[in-house]
């Protein structure tokens, strides 16, 4: 009873999702805007393969940079595809006329999701044969591939039902589909700004303490410094940026959790290699508070000769990485919730018999 | 028991079954779903939009196996009256029943035995009629085979064949029409709530959906239409509804209002001797009134209808050639136009009162 009954929703489903793709996918200017993107993935992809010398460094930047600038063309025409998804079909009369048949809200909702899903993914699908291409260079491993598709095609689908939500909230078209972008931009620009306002905002005091050599004598037969007269503490103050407090703004940008997400690949020395990771490191990075206190002494040096000085260049890449927190699952946890409770709201919008119109609205 | 053609006013109440030779004339075909005999059944419904009352007290039935015209002025909430019986708006308050189911409560029930045309011409704009048709049957569960032809038999019977492989963007107004009378039939409902269903079409197109109507009502379909033709609801009407500031008609009211004083139009081959016969002594009895001439003939208020049948006879005695003897206008429309009178005078109560 309970299988047949699954089965009669995903028939209905699949009806909605065909007609759908019918109804919004078919025609010429949609092949004509696949084609011109096939063209600027293929004109960045040789670009990259001239600029990095991928033939001896991998595929592993021109992979990354594909699946960004998929993610990019993905949440740039999504929300025009999928923005009006309920609400135009109201404001052209056909969907009083689809909710009088046996198809259930959700099967509606849920069709229209997943039918502007697919319109999305055919963006990383036209981007497949660069991806191999990229893959053939060599250095570009499973987990990377595999992760970054995933939440790649994850994240596209969160801009889909974030798209169908408002155009289910939302009576007008044209409203519903500048506010999916509105949260497309807030998402991809707007946690940039808001980190480094707020960061630059919360400005704390360090201080730094140095001793200065005054003057000291060279043997150069040892190459040793000795009578070494050192000068009282002189101390300065200045003012740091927290970005230590607001990192997790980050993890909310979609690029960050693609980024962060794939595994980290890096180089013998520490560098990554490829545009996930030095995304990822730089994301990750912020999370160190800054060192509020710090001392410098010229004469301690001095005195171990400069020479074999532990100069301090910093950790690697690699240990900043390492060493925090990966965000990328709040990230797309906040993603997830944004896009199921969009979906949701609509379903409560579109219920049939409705009690409450929205405003100004024709139920046909 | 009334005859086919005998003089009888319409009401609202049960349908004069057999009162028109279509049904008897057109042999029932393929479409033999079971339907449940039932019809739809509203009780004192109601629904407001925040301040605005759409509907504040509508009570009809529409039995199985008859046409109900639904009549009344725009904004009368006929509209709002449609889509809660097509389940699409809850009623404030108030009662649907459609085959015995409750609209708000097992709206699936309603929706597999109910046809809904709506006022607004609203189709896939890149899909073709056929694929309309096919699609609103797999909305209907209909699988692949049943659901092509099924849109097959409804593209013969709206006489879509010529247009139906186009895109629905570039039908006329008539056939986007019929397209929208088709896919309210795909899956054979007992119910229809069809919505203006014949503006925009063509004579020809109006008289076989008047033939499609009665057929599918003589099959046992309970059929609700409206229509701002009242003539043309005439023709196929059982029984009419009428719709006025949110309240439907009383039975009383609507006897009251049907057999009130009506105008009568006469011509005669002779008009000269026409207007010798109705001003000679004995020919217009107390109950007729002459109006007047326009341009068809000759005007006459006539109190009932045994007045006007006393009339004619008097008229043929004195040798005038009569030609035309008939009402002015349709039964549905003196009726609706009297109400509305009628509702007019109960908004302003006191005034009236007054004055009288």
């Amino acid at each position: 009873m309970s299988v047949s009954r699954n089965r009669m929703f995903f028939t209905g489903l699949g009806v909605i999702v065909v007609l759908e793709l019918r109804q919004r996918v078919r025609g010429v200017a949609w092949y004509v805007l696949l084609g011109v993107f096939m063209l600027l993935v293929g004109i960045v992809t040789f670009l990259l393969w001239l600029a990095s010398a991928a033939w001896m460094a991998g595929g592993g930047d021109i992979f990354s940079t594909i699946i960004f600038f998929v993610l990019l063309l993905g949440t740039l025409v999504s929300p025009a595809l999928s923005g009006n998804a309920i609400n135009g079909d109201r404001e052209i009369g056909i969907l009083a006329t689809t909710q009088v048949t046996l198809i259930s809200t959700w099967q509606l909702v849920l069709g229209k999701f997943v039918a502007a899903w697919i319109t999305a993914l055919a963006f990383l699908a036209a981007a497949l044969p660069f991806l191999i291409f990229a893959v053939v260079l060599g250095k570009v491993s499973i987990g990377t591939i595999t992760v970054s598709v995933l939440v790649l095609a994850a994240e596209l689908g969160v801009i889909a039902a974030v798209g169908v939500g408002l155009s289910g909230v939302l009576t007008r078209p044209l409203f519903s589909i500048v506010l999916t972008y509105l949260v497309v931009a807030a998402l991809s620009l707007g946690t940039l700004i808001a980190f480094a306002l707020l960061g630059t905002a919360t400005q704390q005091q360090a201080t730094r303490v140095n001793y200065h050599v005054i003057s000291s004598t060279f043997d150069e037969q040892n190459g040793k410094q000795s009578d070494i007269v050192c000068s009282t503490a002189s101390t300065s103050t200045y003012d740091l940026p927290r970005f230590d407090y607001y990192w997790w703004i980050l993890a909310a940008n979609p690029y960050s959790v693609v980024a962060d997400a794939a595994p980290g690949s890096f180089d013998a020395s520490g560098y990554p290699t490829d545009l996930f990771g030095q995304i990822a490191v730089a994301v990750r990075s912020a999370q160190a508070p800054p060192a509020l206190y710090t001392e410098y002494n010229e004469c301690e040096e001095a005195s171990r000769g400069y020479l074999d000085s532990n100069f301090d260049s910093g950790p690697t890449a690699e240990q900043t990485y390492d060493n925090a927190v990966p965000s990328w699952f709040i990230g797309l946890a906040i993603h997830l919730g944004l896009g199921v409770g969009a979906l949701i709201w609509a379903w409560r919008r579109t219920r049939t018999p409705a009690r409450h119109l929205p405003n100004g609205s024709r139920i046909a | 028991m009334t005859l086919p053609g005998e003089c009888v006013p319409r009401q609202q109440g049960p349908p004069r079954l057999g009162a028109t030779g279509v049904r008897m004339a057109i042999t029932t075909d393929s479409d033999s779903t079971a339907i449940t005999p039932s019809g739809i059944a509203v009780t004192a419904v109601g629904r407001s939009f925040g301040a605005v009352s759409a509907l504040r007290e509508a009570t009809l039935s529409v039995p199985a196996g008859s046409v109900t015209a639904l009549i009344g002025p725009n904004g009368s909430g006929k509209t709002t009256l449609m889509l809660m019986l097509a389940s699409l708006l809850t009623p404030d308050t108030g009662s649907i029943r459609i085959n015995g189911h409750d609209p708000v409560t097992a709206p699936d029930r309603v929706r597999a035995v109910t046809g809904w045309m709506p006022d607004t011409l609203g189709s896939w704009p890149s899909l073709s009629a056929r694929a309309a048709l096919q699609t609103t049957g797999r909305l209907y569960r209909l699988t692949h085979e049943q659901a092509a032809v099924r849109a097959d038999e409804l593209i013969t019977l709206t006489d879509l064949t010529d247009f139906a492989d186009r895109p629905s963007r570039v039908l006329s107004r008539g056939q986007k029409q019929r397209l929208s009378l088709a896919r309210a039939l795909v899956h054979s409902p007992g119910v229809l709530l069809l919505d203006e269903p014949a503006s925009g079409l063509d004579p020809a197109a109006r008289t076989s959906l008047r033939q499609l109507l009665r057929r599918l009502a003589a099959e046992g379909a309970a059929i609700l239409v409206s229509s701002h033709v009242l003539a043309e609801l005439d023709e196929m009407a059982d029984a009419a509804v009428y719709l006025a500031e949110g309240r439907t008609a009383t039975p009383e009211q609507v006897a009251a209002a049907g057999a009130s004083a009506r105008t009568w139009r006469i011509r005669s081959l002779n008009a000269a001797s026409l207007e010798r016969a109705l001003a000679a002594p004995g020919v217009v009895t107390a109950l007729v009134q002459v109006i007047g001439v326009d341009q068809l003939g000759t005007l006459v208020q006539v109190h009932d209808e045994p007045s006007a049948a006393a009339l004619l006879h008097n008229l043929v005695l004195s040798g005038v050639p009569v030609c035309d003897f008939g009402p002015a206008v349709g039964n549905l429309e003196h009726t609706f136009l009297d109400l509305a009178r009628e509702a007019r005078k109960e908004i302003a109560p006191n005034s009236a009162e007054f004055t009288a």
